[in-house]
């Protein structure tokens, strides 16, 4: 469905620097700087996939987002989705996706999102008999009867976020782009989009992208995982691998018998939370299973479950990985760059000595 | 075409339903165009007036006011239909929100163009038919029906110009992002149009030819309504028209490749 090799967006960006003097400087002479906003990705998704793309801001998230659905060109690279070339932008090609952001809408702000859904069936010349089935399956699983005929502008975010979802979907995409769906909405609201967003990809086999910067989003939809920053690629694969090569431990969650905590828990492996008669434990993979029957031999353990650790503990983790590498790469660089001035200067010195030499052996 | 033309009606609809929302700002704003329109005439009861005594050479009064009825009708045109949807480009600009419009499988150049109405212009339209009718009335000529067609088609042509320069403007938005200066600085010198050309001599008669063709918007109609108006210049406004919508679409075309989009 995608494919996408060696795919870069760099842009040029003019540098001011801060001050009144340098605002004067760069109304006449501008820094010119390039900022590599995706820099070589290549990966392959398959039809009817859930794929989460991670990083933190400035990642380059949206940037590739914006080159698979075709808003922008890339600067060198591959990117073909479901055989066509998005950038082209062919009516065939539009009518297959659908881009939904969340911090950016486009139900028409003053009249009902029925108007805006009214528009899109033209745009998208969705035969009404189609249009009218969809739009009763959108409003029955979204829950948005009378949200549908109320103006935008008197909706909540939650509400809007649906609506905003029906009039993406109402010309049934393949494929769903979707940049922070959940942003801003409550917990409960989070769910339901989620649901939603699950069972259509269930249900109409899409495929589905989704951008975030909420890893429980990610961590509920997205069985694959792609993690970016600074425009790379670091991480491919489930959350699973992504646990076991980063953070390699486990949380077992504790319920005991009564109010109290046994004594020196904290033994076991490190206790990252504590409440009354509760208690979670984060330790190595290795030691799991014998700290478990340790645990379950010496005291009155009532309910116990085992889980990854949080995805942000591990996401931070590779981040800081991430960044400490390429700050010993720096260096490394650095250290290779002071060496050569090093030697630059001892061969000058070599090189100022032996013209001398010469001098002195022509002189007689 | 016929989806375009149920496009149209779609957000022609749309704009309907938003001006009613609010009852009051409707007649409010009704009343106020009709106004505005009215004192478009204003300065021809100077000019024209017992006190001056002027006299624009080749125009009387009534024909004057032809003009007039032209430039009216083109302002209710461009503050109309114009003016308001391509504004809201600058605004989907400015927010970013133009990504949903160039993923729509349909023209782009026709979804913003016909985004946004204001209906209550109406008001205007029907007080330049009024000035019209009383232009005529004034001259005792009323207009034969090839003459009232080539006004017309004239008129249509100047919508086309107007249109095109507009396009320009908003082009400008996708690289300095503010262009309200510039749309005003437009709007400014529309203004001449109330005027017939000749009144202009040597380069601002050039000016408001070529450049900005204020001559072909509003004092060719005239010239038409008035059967004084030869081929030629009638095959130079369609030439004119022709080059201006060209370059228009090539601009906003090479515009919509540049466009990279607010960032997230």
């Amino acid at each position: 469905m995608i494919d996408v090799d060696e795919l870069k967006k760099h842009y040029s960006v003019f540098r001011r620097e801060p001050g009144l003097k340098n605002s004067l400087k760069a109304l006449f002479f501008r820094k010119k700087t390039e900022v590599k906003a995706v820099d070589g990705l290549s990966f392959h998704i398959a039809e009817g996939k859930r794929v989460g793309f991670l990083g933190p801001n400035g990642a380059g998230k949206t940037t590739t987002l914006k080159m698979l659905s075709g808003l922008l060109y890339p600067s060198s690279g591959k990117v073909l989705v479901d055989g066509h070339l998005p950038y082209k932008r062919e009516a065939r090609f539009l009518k297959k996706i659908i881009l939904v952001m969340g911090q950016k809408q486009q139900l028409l702000w003053d009249l009902p999102p029925l108007e805006t859904l009214e528009l899109n069936r033209a745009i998208y010349e969705v035969p009404m008999p189609v249009f009218r089935k969809r739009l009763h399956a959108l409003t029955e699983l979204l829950d948005i009867g009378p949200q549908l005929r109320t103006p935008t502008r008197q909706l909540s975010l939650g509400e809007r976020m649906k609506c905003e979802l029906a009039a993406g979907l109402i010309h049934g995409p393949k494929l769903l782009f979707l940049d922070e769906p959940t942003i801003g909405l409550d917990v409960s609201m989070q769910q339901t989009i989620r649901e939603f967003i699950r069972s259509y990809n269930e249900k109409e086999g899409a495929t589905l992208i989704l951008t975030s910067h909420d890893m429980d989003d990610v961590e509920a939809l997205c069985p694959r995982i792609l993690v970016i920053d600074k425009g790379r690629l670091l991480f491919d694969g489930s959350v699973a691998q992504l646990v076991a090569q980063v953070k390699p431990e486990k949380r077992i969650a504790l319920r005991f018998e009564g109010n109290s905590l046994p004594e020196n828990l904290d033994s076991y492996g490190r206790v990252v939370a504590t409440g009354a008669g509760e208690a979670i434990l984060q330790l190595g993979l290795e030691k799991v299973s014998e700290v478990l029957s340790q645990l379950l031999a010496r005291f009155p353990v009532k309910d116990l479950t085992v889980e990854n650790p949080p995805l942000e503990e591990v996401m931070s983790e590779l981040f800081s990985k991430h960044t400490l590498a390429e700050n010993e790469m720096a260096e490394h660089a650095l250290a290779e760059h002071a060496l050569t001035e090093n030697e630059r200067a001892e061969n000058e010195m070599a090189e100022r000595e032996t013209p001398k030499h010469e001098v002195t052996a022509k002189a007689p | 075409m016929w989806r375009y033309g149920k496009l149209f009606w779609i957000q022609l609809k749309a704009s309907l339903l938003l001006s009613m929302q609010y009852r009051a700002d409707f007649f409010v704003d009704a009343v106020i165009s009709m106004f505005w329109a009215a004192t478009a005439l204003a300065p021809l009861w100077v000019v024209y007036g017992e006190k001056v005594q002027g006299q624009i050479p080749g125009w009387g009064l009534g024909e004057a006011m032809l003009v007039v009825g032209c430039f009216v009708f083109l302002q209710t045109v461009l503050e109309g239909a114009i003016q308001p949807s391509l504004q809201t480009v600058i605004e989907h600009i400015r927010k970013g929100t133009l990504d949903f419009v160039l993923l729509k499988p349909a023209d782009a150049q026709f979804l913003v163009s016909t985004a946004r109405f204001q209906p209550w212009k109406a008001s205007s339209f029907l007080a330049s038919m009024a000035i019209f009718a009383v232009a005529f009335a004034r001259i005792e000529v009323w207009p034969s029906f090839g003459n009232l067609a080539r006004g017309a088609f004239l008129l249509l042509l100047a919508i086309g110009l107007l249109y095109s320069l507009w396009i320009w403007v908003v082009s400008a938005a996708f690289v300095v992002v503010k262009v309200d200066n510039l749309t005003f600085l437009l709007g400014s010198i529309f203004d001449v149009g109330r005027w017939p050309i000749s009144i202009f001599r040597g380069f601002f008669r050039l000016l408001f030819t070529f450049v900005i063709p204020t001559a072909f918007m509003t004092t060719f109609p005239a010239q038409a309504l008035l059967g004084v108006l030869t081929y030629g210049q009638l095959a130079l406004v369609v030439v004119c028209t022709v080059i201006f919508a060209v370059v228009s679409r090539w601009v906003w075309l090479r515009s919509i490749r540049r466009y990279t989009s607010a960032s997230s």
